[in-house]
């Protein structure tokens, strides 16, 4: 049995070889798709990510709440602020132009006098406890802070950053205004030993950690090269298909099947061997573009890919994406009866998958509905599963159900082959 | 029905899906160990189909077949082992060469190492493709392709070698040196199923022939006896015409 399969393996290899448009559909093919896409997304995810999201800020309050809110701001590495607009201070108005002209993401305005209203708001509640007076009614200044937002941003992505702005914003004024309240009843209060100061400066702390930590872990934004890479390496790998396909078509039409079928050897065997040899394939592509990634990319003054920390969960998953592929390319190949009829049918459902599963743009940059149909293609379970590992520090752990579905995926694919198969052959 | 036969056919009939009549239509005869048995009819009269359900690529609609005393559908993969192959159409990897397409080929046949080798040189050479051999075979001419077909069907001698038409297209000079060739295997206790368009050639090659039309089987018998039962006959090609008459097939 052994020995068949090395034959039939072998077999396979030679003719791979020397279908030279056919390999050069594999290697050659995603090493320009990463060059161009990454060259022409490499300005729009820069936009978002090189320094971190770029927000114009205008602190017109120039007092604790601007301040505090300027020194977050600035801490966080997902921001990148600045306070001028072509080397004039920014202004509410000089702001919004900017940010609808689309120079910047995000504007945020604080305006003169707020924390003078926190203030104001404070002493009168202090008032109205201490005193009973109903001042609180007749002076209740608002404090408005206005976040600008670029009307052509993608929303889905803006309203996770907005959302966290809004709440960390708020952290700030409530810590200013627990900051005056607290003074003020230490006024009132003469044991200072229980004034709540200082706990709340310490619990405090905590919640602001709290805050940065969510936001850094769970909203990555990978860059053109961190997004290229993994995509186009998956969407060149399930490209095999093309090739797989014709392979096992080929074997048909050029009359070789009446010897296949009838020789002593089950046919699993050679769909087995074929499955080997390309899979072997899928795995030299993840190396050239990895190769690519590191190497060639920074040549180009594009940043290097950065592979994360789990090789194990890396090789792990690109066996499991080219199981996936070799799986989808011996379906396409046994429903098909023309290798024309494959060759249309195998690329237009790539382009299809790849689309839908987030490949050519982002999945997260999708409306909810788009995001919903992508979490159903196998590229974008494997995409998915590169993003954990690239970005998000993620082990075999974290990637175990992307492998899990993208093995399910290649038995499902397997068994749809099996059916037709035996469909076939009862003439 | 005889006890030196290897291959018994009873009532075999096959209806292909969507066609309305059957391409094989009730046939029923025996083929005896050792034989050259020609099968042959003009174009779409069922010899193809015949030899694929002997082989085992797809089920008859009905009848029973009965191969080395096993019945075939319940021991097809013993069968499989002793019977050879070289079918109407170029079965090969064109972008192979001779050599890489019979190691294959044989492998699936269970050969392997040493004795593979010996046994793909052996038939290169005395097929004259000894110095061709690692050539493509999409640079062959179609004599050679054939040559190249019939080793791939007789590299693990077979008990039991189907040829359907293996000297279409080929020169005079090939055509010889297949049917020699064929002859030694036979001699060395092969059985041979043979079809072929080329009366004379079987008439000289078979030891005993059949001609179906229509899926019908209309007679069997050795050469000399058929000729000589028919009056008007001088050879097998006048008889053929005779029995399957001139009209032009599909
Ligand atoms: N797979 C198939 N599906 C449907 N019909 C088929 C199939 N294969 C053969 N036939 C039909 O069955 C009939 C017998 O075909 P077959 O190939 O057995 O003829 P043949 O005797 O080998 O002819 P030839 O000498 O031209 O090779 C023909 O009418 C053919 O059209
Ligand atoms: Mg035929």
């Amino acid at each position: 049995m052994l020995n068949k399969l090395l034959a039939t393996v072998k077999k396979e290899a030679l003719l791979l070889l020397r279908d030279k448009v056919g390999l050069a559909v594999l290697f050659v093919m995603p090493v320009a798709l990463i060059l161009v896409m990454t060259l022409i997304q490499d300005s729009a995810f820069k936009s978002i990510n090189e320094k971190g999201i770029p927000i114009v800020f205008v602190n017109d309050d120039n007092d604790s709440l601007g301040y505090n809110i300027k020194q977050g701001l600035m801490q966080n590495d997902l921001c990148y602020l600045v306070d001028s607009i072509d080397g004039k201070p920014a202004t509410a108005e000089l702001a919004k132009k900017a940010v609808s002209e689309g120079n910047f993401l995000l504007g945020i305005v604080i305006p003169k006098g707020a924390t003078t209203a926190i203030r104001k708001n404070v002493s009168a509640l202090v008032d109205e406890t201490m005193n009973g007076s109903d001042s609180l009614q007749q002076q209740q200044d608002s404090v408005e802070i206005t976040i600008l937002i670029d009307p052509v941003a993608k929303k889905s992505f803006l309203n996770a950053v907005t959302s966290n702005l809004r709440e960390f914003i708020s952290e700030v004024k409530t810590k200013i205004m627990f900051q005056s309240f607290s003074e003020q009843i230490a006024d009132v209060i003469p044991d200072r030993q229980n004034a709540p100061t200082n706990s709340y400066k310490k619990s405090q702390i905590i919640h602001y950690k709290e805050i940065f930590a969510s936001t850094a872990s769970d909203k990555i934004i990978p860059n053109a090269v961190q997004h290229n890479v993994p995509a186009w390496t998956i969407f060149a790998m399930f490209f095999i298909a093309i090739p797989l396909s014709n392979s096992i078509l080929k074997e048909k039409t050029e009359g070789s099947v009446f010897r296949l079928h009838t020789m002593p050897t089950p046919y699993l065997l050679l769909i087995n061997g074929k499955i080997i040899v390309y899979v072997i394939v899928c795995l030299l592509q993840f190396l050239l573009m990895l190769a690519v990634g590191k190497f060639l990319l920074p040549q180009l003054g594009l940043p290097a890919l950065v592979l994360g920390n789990s090789m194990a969960g890396i090789l792990l998953l690109t066996l499991a994406t080219g199981f996936a592929a070799t799986g989808f390319g011996v379906a396409v190949g046994t429903l098909a009866t023309t290798d024309h009829q494959a060759a249309i049918m195998g690329s237009l459902s790539i382009l299809l998958l790849s689309a839908l599963g987030g490949i050519w743009v982002p999945s997260y940059v999708m409306p909810q509905v788009m995001r919903t149909i992508s979490s159903y293609s196998p590229l974008n379970w494997s995409l998915e599963g590169f993003y954990k590992l690239f970005l998000r520090g993620g082990t075999v752990n974290d990637i175990l159900p992307d492998v899990l579905k993208l093995m399910a995926f290649f038995f499902v694919m397997m068994a749809i082959a099996h059916l037709a198969n035996r469909k076939k052959r009862n003439v | 029905m005889s006890n030196t036969a290897i291959i018994e056919i009873e009532n075999l009939t096959k209806t292909f899906k969507h066609a309305e009549e059957p391409a094989v239509n009730g046939i029923s005869f025996s083929i005896n160990r050792n034989e050259i048995f020609g099968l042959l009819g003009p174009n779409g009269a069922g010899k193809t189909t015949t030899i694929s359900i002997l082989c085992g690529l797809f089920a008859p609609s009905s009848g029973k077949i009965v191969i080395d005393s096993k019945n075939l559908y319940e021991e097809l993969p013993l069968i499989k082992k002793i019977i050879g192959i070289v079918p109407q159409d170029i079965a090969l990897y064109p972008t192979l060469s001779a050599r890489e397409n019979l190691a294959f080929y044989g492998s699936m046949y269970g050969l392997h190492g040493k004795n593979l080798k010996n046994r793909i040189e052996f038939w290169l050479e005395k097929l004259g493709l000894k110095d061709t051999g690692k050539r493509q075979v999409s640079t062959y001419s179609g004599g050679m392709k054939r040559r190249v077909n019939l080793i791939a069907g007789i590299l693990h001698q077979p008990k039991i070698l189907f040829l359907d038409e293996p000297t279409v297209g080929v020169d005079v000079q090939s055509r010889n040196v297949i049917i020699e060739h064929l002859k030694e295997i036979n001699a060395a206790g092969t059985t041979i199923i043979y079809t072929s368009h080329h009366m004379e050639e079987a008439e000289n090659f078979c030891t005993r022939v059949s001609i179906i039309d229509h899926g019908k089987l209309l007679t069997v018998g050795t050469p000399t006896e058929l000729i000589n039962n028919n009056t008007g006959a001088a050879n097998l090609e006048a008889l053929f015409l005779n029995l399957t008459n001139r009209k032009l097939r599909d």
